[in-house]
């Protein structure tokens, strides 16, 4: 039961890896290559990545929720867009990077909008980027393809916001620290609600944590294990 | 190590200090979830790697771009969006792969289809996006992303 739960959740690693042992067998040559060519964004990743976590726990500690709200929420409108055209410019590394920073800001209040200018501006519009560009195909082909890119940006950023309701991001992942319900999976049995109704309840027909103060952990593990279909979850790391 | 990460590591060290200095409990809270992060998302990120390790072995980019520079523009454009949507290249590959296709006679148009889809696009980075957005989210993104990639590369070659 646990192993295929643990295969569903990695259900793409179980993929890449089969791929690669299939390789191996059929064409030892092509697998090393392979995992050669993997080699310098493994270089890449360990370059960047742990900073990024680093920077994006640092902001979630001390960045007040208004902080970043007045700046990237919803009513930060011209000045929203703009800072986050800029984040995204000076940011490096690859585009995946910029996932947890974005659920972190987009947690504290940051608007769809901004986030999706945030990740693309990362991905497509990163200064050394720009200057890489410039060296091989021209300035003037940089030039215009970052001004078309921009416009583009703004307008399907907009597009976005306007499919996308804030409640549909679920974050959850990104391991954050307290107690979480994945919504997607909350079924609306009202169970937890009924047996931990201090800290759980329903909206919309699915269950939700209320602010709290203190867990009964005996209460909380019978609320978790009665779920059923186990969308609570609990990180226990930052509560010292 | 270009200068913008090795910027962002001075950056995050200072204020690393400052919280250090400011609040020993909540720094050291800080770390911890900095390292909860990275185990959450270390076996999504390695497949990632894995994968796009695959993928330029399976897809060469140099024969992609041998096999794009001999058709028509519009399939071109369309192998080219194509491609780019699948892989993640770094620039200093990209760039000049992208410079001999414009020299090659290939045209603008299918050569920025292939520039912006590369970096913007990612099936790849899809089940990493998707648990950290949504499935709603990342489709609707990556969907817009492709359609403008297209649009930025027709009104690109109407320019030059």
């Amino acid at each position: 039961m646990t192993i295929i739960k643990k295969i569903r959740e990695n259900l793409f690693l179980v993929i890449v890896a089969l791929i690669y042992i299939i390789m191996f067998i059929a064409k030892p040559a092509m697998g090393i290559e392979a995992l050669k060519s993997s080699g310098y964004y493994i270089k890449e990743m360990l370059m960047i990545m742990p900073v990024i976590f680093i920077l994006t726990a640092l902001l979630d500690m001390w960045v007040p929720k208004e902080k970043i709200m007045r700046y990237l929420g919803k009513e930060a409108n011209a000045k929203g867009v703009v800072l986050s055209f800029v984040v995204g410019s000076i940011s490096a590394g690859p585009v995946y990077a910029a996932f947890p920073m974005c659920v972190m800001l987009h947690k504290k209040g940051a608007s769809i909008r901004n986030i999706v200018i945030i990740l693309s501006s990362w991905a497509v519009i990163k200064i050394p980027m720009l200057l890489n560009e410039a060296k091989f195909l021209g300035p003037k082909f940089m030039a215009i393809r970052w001004v078309l890119t921009v416009i583009a940006i703004i307008i399907f950023s907009w597009i976005t916001a306007k499919i996308i309701k804030d409640e549909e991001l679920p974050g959850e992942v990104m391991a954050q620290a307290g107690l979480h319900i994945n919504r997607d999976a909350c079924m609306g049995c009202t169970l937890c609600a009924r047996n931990y109704p201090e800290v759980f309840e329903m909206e919309n027909k699915k269950a939700l944590v209320k602010s709290y103060d203190a867990l009964d952990p005996d209460r909380l593990e019978n609320a978790i294990k009665s779920c059923p279909v186990k969308a609570i979850s609990y990180n226990n790391s930052m509560n010292m | 190590m270009d200068v913008f990460t090795l910027a962002i590591w001075i950056g995050t060290l200072i204020f690393l200090g400052i919280s250090l200095a400011k609040d020993k409990v909540k720094t050291k809270q800080v770390l911890k979830m900095a390292l909860g992060m990275g185990k959450g998302m270390a076996p999504s990120i390695l497949s990632i790697i894995f994968a796009i390790g695959l993928i330029l072995t399976l897809l060469p980019p140099a024969e992609i771009a041998a096999f794009v520079s001999n058709q028509s523009v519009l399939l071109a454009t369309v192998v080219g969006a194509l491609f780019g949507t699948i892989t993640l290249v770094p620039a200093f590959i990209a760039f000049p792969l992208v410079a001999t296709l414009v020299k090659a006679g290939v045209g603008v148009v299918p050569s920025v289809a292939f520039l912006t889809t590369l970096t913007m696009v990612g099936v790849v980075t899809f089940p990493l996006e998707k648990k950290a957005f949504g499935v709603k989210f990342t489709a609707v993104r990556n969907g817009l992303s492709f359609l403008f990639a297209i649009a930025i590369a027709l009104v690109m070659g109407v320019i030059i």
